[in-house]
C-alpha cells in the first residue's frame, strides 16, 4: 500500500548510505586493532589507559552507527505503511529497501561493535 | 660384522610401552554427562588434548565438551527443522512467521550466545598466559628437533638437554619459544596448547602440570620435509624427583666403563663429532646438533624418529637422512660398522 | 509505436541520472506503456532481425571456434577447466590419504607428500574454488540478467586463457617433481631460504592467476550494476546477482594484499631484498598478515558463491519467493564487510598480545550472525512453501547439514583458547573440509544439477546424480567427521607419517576408507556430467524457477536472450504473465543488430533506467595471444630469465593495445540508436555512465588496496621494531623527492585539464597537454628512482620498502603513461574526437589513483622516516 507521496532525493539512491555502518564498524576495528598493537609494542602506558581510549573508540562510533542507523530507519519508514517487503519496481520501495537493508546493517554493526570492545574488558593484557 | 641392514627395524617405538593409559582423569567427571561414556576411552592417549594432565589443558577440554554439547544441540534443532519442512510436510507457515524465525535463530539468539561465550573465552586468555613461578625453559625450534635449555630460579648458566623437557607438578612453568631458520610450534596438547617459534622473535607461554606422567608433544607448524618426525617427550615429575633430575642433568657425562664404550667415545672425538655436538666433560663442545651429554637417559632419538638402543642409535650414525628425510647430520655409512656400533654404544651408556 | 512525446522520458528521468557531461542522452518513452507490452509485432520484420541478430553472435565456425568469447562459450570452458583442476587436486588428496593411511608408511616420500599437500591446497584455493565461482557467474549472470553477453567479453576470455596457463604451469610442475612444498601459505622463512624453484612457480604462477581472477572480478561487478535490463532495480535483482556483486567486492580487497606480499616475497627471493629476514630488519609475521587479510576473506569468497547458488535452488525447491530477501541481502554485505576482521584467528598461536587475539576472535564469532540470518532464511522459505525435494535441493540440504557442523566448530576455534589446542591440527583439517565441502562443493554440484538444463538444455540423471549424492555425504562423515578426534588427540597437520602407537591409527584408516567413498561419488557424478544424454528436453523451465534465465529458448542461441525484457517483478517468469512469448518474438528492447554488431542495454546503477547501448567485444585472437604473453612475463621469471620476461610483457601490452584500440569505444556511425518501445539511446558514452570508466574505477580500488597493503608493511616494521627506520641509515634524497611529487602533481594537471580542453574542441591544446602530461611523469618516475638510487635494498629492510614502494609507483607511471600516448594518438588519428573521449575520462580517472600513489609513495619515502 503507497503511503502518501514522499519525495524521492538522491540520497536516497545512494547505495553507500547502505553501507555506512558496516564502514564505521570496519574503521573501528582497525582503530582498536592498531592502537593496542602500538600500544603493546610500544609500551605506551598503563593497560587502564588504553582501556578508556578504547571505550572512547566505542562510544564515539556506537554513537555515529546510532545516527546512520536513525537515518535508515526514516528512509525504510516502516510506520508508514508496514511495508516490509518491497519487491515492486518503483522509487518507493527501492528506497524503503535500501533504508530497511541499511538499518539492519546499522544493528548488526552496532553489535559487532560491541562484541570488538570485549577484549578491552576481558582480556585486557599485553601479555 | 655386523652391517646397516642387520640392524634391527629402528621404527619400534617405546612410548607405548612406557606409557600405561592414566587413569587420572577425575575433571571430566564435572564435564558434562554426555561426554562422559565411551567418548572417553576414546579420547585418552599418550598426546590428547582431552585427556589433560595440566591446569590449562583441563580448562580447554572442559570447555571443548561444553562447546561440542551445545553444537550437537544446535545442529540437531537446525537440521531437525529442515528435515520437518521436507518429510512431515506441515501446513506452510506464513512468510510473517517466517520472519520472526529468522529474527528469532538468526539475530538475537546467536548475539545472546556468542556475547556469553565470547566473554567467558576471552577471561580464559590472561589465565592461560599467567607468568611462571620459578623454572623457566628456553626451547628453540630446529630443523628438526628441539633444543632445551633450563633455567631454575637464579640461574645463572642453563642447563642443556634436546628433546626432552621435563616440569615440575603443581607449579607453573615458564616457556620462552625462538627458533633457528624456520617457524616451528611448540605443542604438548595433554598440558597446554600451542605457541609458534618464530625466528626473530621471542614467544612465551607458561603451563602448570598437575599430574605425574609421561607425555608426547610435537612441532605444530610445518617446517619443512621432516617435520613429520619432530617430537619430544615431555615428563611431569613431583618437584623433590624433578630437583633430583635437574641436578643429576647438570652434572657432566659419565666416562664409560666398558671396552667397546672406550673405544666408541674415542671414535666419537676422532671423527669430529665434537664439532657439532656437546658431551659435557669432554672435548667434544659443538653447538650445532643436540647436547648429547645424558642422551642415554633420554625416551626418544632423533625427535621422536628413534629409540635410544644402540640398534638405533647406529643406524642415524649410519644414515641419518635414510630415517629422517633432510636430516641436517651427514650419514657416517663409510666408517667400519663396528666403529659405529661403538659410537653407539658409547652414547647408549650416557645416562 | 515511436511517434509517442518524447518529452516523457525528460519527466521519467531525473538529473542524477543523467551525467551533466553528457552530450547525447537517452530520448523517447521510458518506461513502456501497457499498450506498448501489448501491441502486435509484425512476424516478417521479426524474422528478418532474428536473423541479423543470429549473424552477429553466433559462435565463430571450425577451429576458429577457439577465438569465441561469448560468455557462454568461456563460461564453459572456465568451468570445466576448473573442474578438471579440481579433480586432479581430489586425486593428490587420495594419495596423500593412502600414504596416512598405516602409521610409518612408505608410499611416497616426505619431500613428495609436501608438494602433495602443498598442491592440493593451492589447487583447491586458486584453480578451482575462486576460478569456479567466477566461471559460472560469467556463465549464469547475464542469464540471470537478462543480458546478452558480460560487458567485456574479451576480458572474460583474457582471464580465462591466463587462468589455463598459469594453471597448466603451476600444476604442471609436480611432474617435474618440482612442485612448491612450502604449504599452500608460503610461510617464509622456510620458502625464502628454499634453494628450488617451488617457492616461485608457485608465487608467480598464482600472481598471474590472481591477476585473472582481478580481471573477473571487475567484469562481474560492472556486469552487475550497469547490464541488469531495464526496470530491475537494485531491490529486484536475483538474490545471485546480490552476492556477485559482494563477492566480486570482497575480491577486490582481499587478492591485492596478497598481490603485494607475493610482490615482496619474490623481490626477497629474485634479489635477496630482507622484507621477510630477521637478521635484516624483516619480518617473517608480515607475509602471514598479507596472506591472511586475503586468506580469510577468501573463505567467504568461496562460500558466498555457493549459497548464491543455494538462493536460487531453495525457492525453486520451496516454490516461493525467498521469504526475507531483504535479510538475506543484509547477510551477505554484512559477511563480506566482517570476513575482513578476522584475519589473525588464523594467527592465534604467533604470539600476539592477549588483547589484539580478542578483537579478532570477537570479530570470528560476530559473523556467526549474518551466517545464521541466511541459513535461518532458508529455513523460514522451506518451512513457508511446499517442499519438493528435486535433485539440486537434496545437494543444497546436504550440504546445510555439513556446513552447520563446520559453522558451529568454527565457533570454537573462533575461540583463542581453544585454538590453541586445535590450531594446525587434524581438528582444523576436518572443520575446514565441512565448511568448504558443506559451503561449496555440496552446493555446487546441487548447482550444476540445477543449472545443467539451462546451459545443455538437456537434464542429467535424476537415478546418478542420487547414488552420488549419498556416496558423496556418507563418505565425507566418514572421511572427516573421525579426523576431529584425530586432531585433538595430538595429530598435527601436514605430517606426512606418524607413529603407530600414540592411537591415531584406526582412525586415520577410517578417513583414507571414507575419502575413497567420497572419490567414487564425484566419479559418479563425473561421469553423469559429461556422458552423452540424447535428445534435447522439451521444457525451457525444468524447475518452474522464477528468475529470467529460464526464457532462453531450446535449443539454445548465442544471442542471451532474444530481446531484452522490461522488468517490474523478483520472479518475472511467476509475476509477469506472457513475457518469455514476448521476448521471444522481439517485443521489448534491442530486438535487431542492423549495424551487425554486438550489443547490450547499460542500465542506471540503482534504478535500471536504461543509458546508453553498448557495443561489445566479439571474437578475437588477440586476447588469447595477450594472455599467453602475459604468461611469459610471469613465468620466465620463475627461472630468472629476465630478458624474455620483458619481452614478453611488452608483448602483451602491444596486444592490449591493439586489443582496446580495434574494439573498444569505437566511434559509432550513429550518436542514437532506436531499441524499440519508443525508446533511443546513446551509442557512445564516455566518463560514469560508461562501463568501460567504472573497469578502471574498480581496477583502481583493488590496486589501490595492494599499495595500501604495501604501505601497511612499512609502518609494520616501525610498529614492530624500534629501530625503524635504523638510527644511522641513510635516508632518500630529500631533493629528488620533493621533485618527484612536484612532476607527478604538474603530470596529473595536465591531464586532468586536457579532458575539458579537448571536449572544448581545442583538440591542439589538448594534445599538447597530454604530451606535457607524459613528459612530466617520465620526470616524476626517474626522480622517485634517483631519491632510492644511492641506498642498498639488500643491506637491512629499510632500503628495501623503501625501494620496493619506488618501483610501485614507477611501474604505475608506465601505465599511465601508456594511456596518456594512447590518448594522445587517439586525438590524432581520430579514435578520440571532442565529443568521442571515452579514453581520456577513463586515462584521467587512472591519474586520480596514481597521483594519490604518488603523493603518498613520496611521504613516506622522503618525509615520513625524518620525522619518525
Amino acid at each position: 500500500m503507497a503511503g502518501h507521496m514522499k519525495t524521492d532525493l538522491p540520497a536516497h539512491r545512494n547505495i553507500f548510505r547502505m553501507i555506512a555502518a558496516p564502514t564505521v564498524w570496519a574503521i573501528h576495528f582497525l582503530l582498536v586493532y592498531c592502537t593496542a598493537a602500538l600500544w603493546c609494542a610500544r609500551d605506551w602506558g598503563s593497560i587502564g589507559a588504553l582501556q578508556a581510549v578504547i571505550f572512547g573508540y566505542t562510544a564515539v562510533c556506537l554513537i555515529l552507527v546510532g545516527i546512520l542507523g536513525w537515518q535508515m530507519w526514516r528512509q525504510w519508514d516502516y510506520f508508514d505503511d508496514n511495508d516490509y517487503i518491497h519487491d515492486q519496481s518503483t522509487d518507493e520501495h527501492r528506497r524503503e529497501f535500501l533504508g530497511h537493508a541499511g538499518f539492519m546493517l546499522a544493528c548488526l554493526s552496532f553489535v559487532a561493535i560491541i562484541f570488538d570492545t570485549m577484549p578491552a574488558i576481558f582480556a585486557a593484557t599485553c601479555q | 660384522m655386523l652391517s646397516a641392514q642387520d640392524l634391527p627395524q629402528p621404527f619400534d617405538r617405546k612410548l607405548a610401552h612406557a606409557l600405561p593409559l592414566r587413569p587420572g582423569t577425575d575433571h571430566l567427571k564435572a564435564a558434562p554427562a554426555l561426554a562422559a561414556f565411551g567418548f572417553l576411552t576414546a579420547c585418552v592417549g599418550p598426546q590428547s588434548a582431552l585427556d589433560p594432565a595440566g591446569r590449562d589443558a583441563e580448562t580447554l577440554a572442559d570447555l571443548f565438551f561444553w562447546l561440542v554439547a551445545g553444537a550437537v544441540v544446535l545442529w540437531v534443532l537446525m537440521n531437525g527443522l529442515m528435515f520437518y519442512a521436507w518429510r512431515a510436510k506441515p501446513r506452510p507457515i506464513s512468510p510473517k512467521t517466517g520472519r520472526w524465525l529468522i529474527f528469532g535463530g538468526g539475530i538475537v539468539f546467536p548475539t545472546v550466545v556468542l556475547a556469553g561465550l565470547l566473554s567467558y573465552g576471552l577471561s580464559v586468555i590472561p589465565d592461560q598466559r599467567a607468568p611462571g613461578e620459578g623454572l623457566r625453559v628456553e626451547i628453540t625450534g630446529e630443523q628438526w628437533w628441539f633444543r632445551v635449555a633450563y633455567w631454575p630460579e637464579g640461574a645463572t648458566e642453563p642447563i642443556h638437554s634436546a628433546n626432552e623437557v621435563v616440569f615440575p607438578v603443581g607449579q607453573r612453568s615458564e616457556l620462552t619459544l625462538k627458533a633457528d631458520q624456520v617457524i616451528h610450534s611448540f605443542w604438548l596438547p595433554s598440558l597446554a596448547g600451542k605457541t609458534d617459534m618464530i625466528p626473530g622473535r621471542v614467544n612465551r607461554m607458561s603451563l602448570e602440570p598437575t599430574e605425574p606422567g609421561e607425555f608426547r608433544g610435537q612441532c605444530a607448524e610445518y617446517c619443512g620435509e621432516s617435520h613429520a618426525w619432530m617430537a619430544f617427550t615431555a615428563l611431569t615429575l613431583m618437584p623433590e624427583e624433578f630437583d633430583a633430575f635437574l641436578q643429576d642433568l647438570a652434572a657432566p657425562a659419565v666416562p664409560p666403563d666398558t671396552e667397546v664404550g672406550q673405544a666408541g667415545r674415542t671414535a666419537f672425538m676422532a671423527h669430529g663429532c665434537g664439532g657439532c655436538h656437546t658431551i659435557r666433560g669432554t672435548p667434544a663442545r659443538g653447538n650445532v646438533g643436540p647436547d648429547l651429554t645424558h642422551v642415554g637417559s633420554r625416551l626418544n632419538l632423533a625427535a621422536g624418529a628413534l629409540d635410544v638402543t644402540v640398534p638405533d642409535l647406529a643406524a642415524w650414525i649410519t644414515d641419518p637422512k635414510a630415517i629422517k628425510a633432510g636430516a641436517k647430520m651427514p650419514a657416517y655409512d663409510h666408517l667400519d660398522p663396528d666403529e659405529i656400533v661403538a659410537m653407539a654404544v658409547y652414547l647408549e651408556g650416557l645416562k | 509505436m515511436t511517434d509517442a512525446t518524447p518529452s516523457r522520458i525528460g519527466e521519467g528521468y531525473r538529473r542524477a541520472d543523467l551525467e551533466k557531461h553528457e552530450v547525447h542522452v537517452a530520448e523517447g518513452i521510458y518506461p513502456p506503456t501497457e499498450e506498448m507490452l501489448t501491441a502486435p509485432i509484425d512476424p516478417e520484420l521479426a524474422d528478418a532481425q532474428k536473423e541479423r541478430l543470429l549473424a552477429v553472435w553466433n559462435d565463430p565456425p571450425g577451429w576458429r571456434y577457439w577465438s569465441a568469447v561469448n560468455n557462454s562459450e568461456v563460461g564453459l570452458w572456465y568451468s570445466l577447466t576448473a573442474f578438471a583442476f579440481m579433480l586432479i587436486a581430489g586425486c593428490l588428496a587420495l594419495v596423500m590419504r593412502l600414504q596416512l593411511a598405516i602409521p610409518d608408511n612408505d608410499l611416497i616420500s616426505a619431500d613428495r607428500f609436501n608438494q602433495f599437500f602443498t598442491m592440493h591446497g593451492s589447487a583447491m584455493m586458486f584453480l578451482f574454488a575462486v576460478p569456479m565461482f567466477e566461471a559460472i557467474s560469467i556463465l549464469l549472470l547475464p542469464a540471470f540478467l537478462g543480458a546478452r553477453d558480460m560487458p567485456f567479453p574479451r576480458l572474460s576470455a583474457y582471464g580465462y586463457w591466463s587462468f589455463l596457463i598459469g594453471g597448466i604451469f603451476v600444476m604442471g610442475s609436480l611432474l617435474f617433481d618440482a612442485g612448491p612444498a612450502g604449504g599452500w601459505f608460503m610461510y617464509p622463512p622456510l620458502t625464502t631460504i628454499d634453494q628450488g624453484v617451488g617457492p616461485d612457480i608457485w608465487l608467480l604462477g598464482l600472481s598471474f592467476i590472481e591477476v585473472a581472477s582481478i580481471a573477473a572480478a571487475v567484469e562481474l561487478i560492472v556486469g552487475t550494476i550497469k547490464c541488469r535490463p531495464p526496470g530491475m532495480r537494485i531491490n529486484l535483482m536475483p538474490l545471485y546477482a546480490w552476492y556477485v556483486l559482494v563477492v566480486g567486492a570482497m575480491i577486490l580487497f582481499a587478492f591485492p594484499p596478497l598481490i603485494a606480499g607475493d610482490f615482496l616475497f619474490e623481490l626477497q627471493r629474485s634479489f635477496d631484498w630482507p622484507f621477510f629476514d630477521p637478521e635484516r630488519g624483516g619480518d617473517p609475521l608480515l607475509w602471514q598478515h598479507l596472506f591472511w587479510i586475503f586468506g580469510h576473506p577468501e573463505v567467504y569468497i568461496i562460500f558466498l558463491p555457493s549459497i548464491a547458488v543455494a538462493a536460487m535452488v531453495v525457492p525453486a525447491a520451496a516454490q516461493r519467493p525467498m521469504v526475507g530477501y531483504n535479510w538475506i541481502v543484509l547477510s551477505a554485505v554484512g559477511t563480506g564487510f566482517l570476513s575482513f576482521g578476522l584475519w589473525v584467528h588464523h594467527m592465534f598461536t604467533t604470539g600476539l598480545p592477549s588483547i589484539s587475539l580478542g578483537f579478532f576472535s570477537a570479530a570470528s564469532e560476530a559473523v556467526v550472525i549474518p551466517t545464521g540470518v541466511q541459513l535461518f532464511a532458508f529455513v523460514a522459505t522451506l518451512l513457508a512453501g511446499r517442499v519438493k525435494m528435486i535433485l539440486p535441493m537434496l545437494w543444497i540440504a546436504g550440504a546445510l547439514a555439513i556446513f552447520t557442523a563446520g559453522g558451529l566448530t568454527g565457533v570454537m576455534v573462533a575461540l583463542a583458547p581453544f585454538d590453541w589446542q586445535a590450531h594446525d591440527s587434524y581438528f582444523v583439517v576436518a572443520h575446514l573440509h565441512y565448511t568448504l565441502f558443506g559451503g561449496m562443493v555440496f552446493p555446487l554440484i546441487g548447482g550444476v544439477y540445477f543449472f545443467y538444463p539451462f546451459i545443455r538444455k538437456q537434464m542429467m540423471s535424476e537415478r546418478l546424480g542420487r547414488i552420488s549424492f549419498w556416496l558423496t555425504f556418507v563418505g565425507f562423515n566418514i572421511c572427516f567427521l573421525p579426523m576431529h578426534l584425530t586432531g585433538l588427540k595430538g595429530m598435527p597437520r601436514r605430517v606426512y607419517t606418524y607413529p603407530g602407537d600414540v592411537g591415531w591409527d584406526t582412525l586415520n584408516m577410517i578417513s583414507t576408507v571414507g575419502a575413497f567413498v567420497i572419490a567414487a561419488g564425484i566419479a559418479v557424478f563425473a561421469w553423469d556430467l559429461v556422458r552423452p544424454k540424447g535428445k534435447l528436453m522439451e521444457d525451457r523451465n525444468p524447475w518452474n524457477e522464477g528468475s529470467l534465465m529460464w526464457s532462453h529458448r531450446i535449443p539454445d542461441h548465442y544471442w542471451g536472450v532474444r530481446s531484452i525484457p522490461y522488468v517490474t517483478s523478483r520472479n518475472p517468469l511467476w509475476d509477469q504473465p506472457g513475457i518469455v512469448e514476448r521476448m521471444d518474438q522481439g517485443g521489448y528492447y534491442l530486438p535487431d543488430a542492423q549495424e551487425g554488431l554486438r550489443e547490450t542495454i547499460i542500465t542506471s546503477a540503482i534504478d535500471a533506467r536504461p543509458q546508453h547501448v553498448t557495443r561489445v567485444t566479439g571474437p578475437a585472437w588477440c586476447t588469447m595471444w595477450a594472455a599467453f604473453f602475459t604468461g611469459g612475463a610471469f613465468i620466465f621469471p620463475t627461472f630468472h630469465w629476465y630478458p624474455p620476461a620483458v619481452i614478453s610483457a611488452v608483448l602483451a601490452v602491444a596486444c592490449v593495445i591493439y586489443w582496446l584500440w580495434t574494439s573498444t569505444a569505437r566511434i559509432p556511425e550513429n550518436p542514437m540508436k532506436d531499441v524499440n518501445l519508443g525508446l533511443r539511446l546513446p551509442t557512445y558514452v564516455s566518463g560514469p555512465s560508461a562501463p568501460g570508466w567504472w573497469g578502471v574505477f574498480i581496477t583502481m580500488l583493488g590496486d589501490m588496496t595492494a599499495f595500501a597493503s604495501l604501505i601497511f608493511g612499512y609502518f609494520f616494521y616501525w610498529t614492530v621494531h624500534p629501530n625503524f627506520p635504523p638510527p644511522l641509515a641513510d635516508h632518500a634524497n630529500g631533493a629528488w623527492v620533493a621533485l618527484s611529487a612536484l612532476c607527478y602533481a604538474a603530470a596529473w594537471g595536465a591531464t586532468r585539464v586536457a579532458r575539458p580542453i579537448n571536449r572544448s574542441g581545442a583538440v591542439v591544446m589538448a594534445q599538447v597537454l597530454l604530451s606535457a602530461g607524459i613528459v612530466l611523469a617520465i620526470a616524476g618516475a626517474a626522480a622517485i628512482m634517483l631519491s632510492v638510487a644511492a641506498l642498498d635494498p639488500t643491506s637491512h629492510v629499510y632500503p628495501a620498502i623503501l625501494w620496493a614502494i619506488a618501483v610501485w609507483t614507477a611501474v604505475h607511471t608506465i601505465v599511465g603513461i601508456i594511456m596518456q600516448g594512447y590518448c594522445l594518438a587517439g586525438t590524432i588519428f581520430g579514435k578520440v574526437m571532442p565529443e568521442y573521449d571515452a579514453p581520456i575520462w577513463n586515462t584521467v580517472l587512472f591519474w586520480h589513483f596514481l597521483l594519490i600513489t604518488a603523493l603518498v609513495s613520496t611521504a613516506v619515502v622522503g618525509l615520513v622516516p625524518r620525522m619518525m
